[in-house]
């Protein structure tokens, strides 16, 4: 463990359940704009499309609740992780030449968040001596057939769903995290912070 | 070569240590031997055309002669071999630059702060005291990194002493140093570990209007934080004096040390122009007061 690594399990989900809360905040915001600069039908709140076979790609929050409550911390923990490393692939897909330059700056920072969050989700799972789950940097390839570059339509059906599924992880994430967080004590805390000297 | 030199100094061009001792080698060419009847002992060596006492040079071999300078703070450029050739004609045989420096200290006292520039900006700037003048082209980077994930260093822009990351993530502990390196060496600052809302100095609350109650003692603050309660939770200072003194009053920091977009000040004297002003920081305490927002002023009604 170095300087950074060495926060204790309650005090790092306390910080990934914050960092989970920001996200929301940010994504509220973004995801509106976003969706605008999409344009009709997308930013039309009663669009409701049904999920191309493109979209599955992208990790679906949908999930049986019985099922996702029912898992062990290490197992959701996990899921999380393997979650967020790919929505995080996903993210960087989004057009990075969107609209303004106010929303280039609030794309780019609320990835940089969601990467904080994957390395924050990797803490907590160090910190309660989880392993990580191995080799999810990378998102999973196109199927075969998938043209490389799907026409207009079809990629921003593919941003819409993205940020749709991303609010309801995150949404489900921060109650994880809350519920996390009663389950480990403070007392678990074993702060080794001679790192911090300033 | 049109002209072919008869010999070379090693080192070539070398940086040297302030106070450290340099030792430099003139060797001969073979070929000027045979020709010029030229041979190590004859070998004169002169900084900046001053000659080198003799006691300090050593013939290493019928071509090879060494100069030795226990303290390199007497060195200066050039140093340059030469010969006394027959009838007493002093040719120069070759010379060399010489950089005289010193290895950079450990760069100390590193700090760091991040200033809200909008809803979703927050640059952070480290400072750092670079240590002794090192007479060299010294290099400082600022490293950040997060565990398991390593940032492009931050480079400083004409100074020595500060760097700034145009975007900082928060609720992720960063570790930050500074490493320092010239020719002479290298150093690397103490390690700072902190999560980046730790040092935040927000933006000042805005829009901050004051406005009559039906109490003549009282006015009513109203104003809008800019700074996200997901970020953050703030507590205020608010203070305001009478227009016209300079005296400022302020409301009792307990009184609100919570999140808030409004206050009523109270005991205000009737039918009396005021002006305040607000400011704001993390609930908590950690981090920095925001710097006073504009003033304005609002009156009391008649009693």
């Amino acid at each position: 463990l170095n300087g950074t690594d060495e926060l204790g399990a309650g005090q790092s989900i306390q910080k990934t359940y914050d960092l989970t809360r920001y996200l929301e905040h940010q994504l509220r915001t973004l995801a509106g704009t976003y969706l605008n600069y999409l344009g009709p039908p997308f930013n039309e709140p009663d669009f409701n499309p049904p999920r191309l076979a493109r979209a599955e790609r992208v990790p679906s929050a949908t999930v049986d609740l019985e099922l996702w409550r029912g898992l062990t911390d290490n197992a959701r923990l996990a899921a999380n992780y393997r979650a967020y490393s790919r929505l995080l692939c996903y993210l960087r897909g989004l057009d990075g030449q969107a609209g303004t330059a106010e929303l280039r700056h609030s794309l780019g920072h609320f990835c940089s968040s969601l990467q904080g969050l994957v390395v924050s989700i990797a803490g907590v799972m160090s910190s309660l001596g989880y392993p990580l789950p191995a080799g999810t940097a990378a998102g999973p390839p196109a199927p075969a057939g998938t043209p490389a570059t799907p026409n207009d339509f079809l990629k921003k059906m593919d941003d819409f769903w993205l940020l749709k599924e991303l609010q309801t992880w995150l949404w489900r994430s921060a109650k994880d995290f809350n519920r996390l967080k009663k389950k480990v004590p403070p007392a678990v805390v074993t702060l080794r912070l001679e790192a911090r000297g300033f | 070569a049109l002209v072919q030199s008869c010999g070379h100094i090693i080192p070539e061009s070398p940086v040297l240590a302030l106070g450290s001792n340099f030792t430099a080698l003139c060797i001969l060419n073979e070929s000027c031997l045979d020709f010029g009847n030229i041979y190590a002992n004859q070998i004169i060596w002169k900084i900046k055309n001053r000659l080198v006492p003799k006691e300090q040079y050593r013939e290493i071999n019928r071509t090879v002669s060494s100069v030795t300078f226990n303290d390199t703070s007497s060195l200066a450029t050039p140093l340059t071999c030469n010969i006394l050739a027959d009838g007493q004609i002093e040719q120069n045989i070759y010379g060399i630059t010489v950089t005289l420096g010193l290895p950079p200290e450990k760069p100390k006292n590193l700090s760091c702060i991040v200033h809200q520039v909008s809803k979703l900006t927050y640059p952070m700037t480290c400072t750092w005291n670079p240590g002794r003048h090192t007479f060299l082209d010294t290099q400082f980077r600022l490293k950040y990194r997060w565990p398991r994930e390593d940032f492009p260093d931050c480079i400083p822009k004409d100074a020595n002493n500060s760097c700034t990351i145009t975007d900082v993530q928060f609720f992720v502990n960063l570790e930050v140093w500074v490493e320092a390196a010239n020719a002479l060496g290298k150093a690397e600052s103490d390690r700072l570990v902190f999560d980046p809302i730790e040092i935040v100095k927000p933006l000042s609350p805005h829009n901050l209007s004051v406005n009559s109650g039906i109490l003549p003692s009282v006015l009513k603050l109203s104003w809008e934080n800019r700074i996200s309660a997901a970020v953050m939770k703030l507590k205020f200072n608010i203070r305001y004096r009478i227009i016209g003194e300079t005296d400022w009053m302020q409301i009792p920091p307990e009184d609100t040390a919570s999140p808030r977009t409004s206050f009523s000040v109270q005991s205000l004297r009737p039918y009396t122009e005021y002006a305040f002003s607000i400011r704001c920081m993390k609930e908590d305490g950690v981090g920095y007061w925001s710097d006073w927002s504009e003033e304005k002023t609002g009156m009391t009604t008649e009693d």
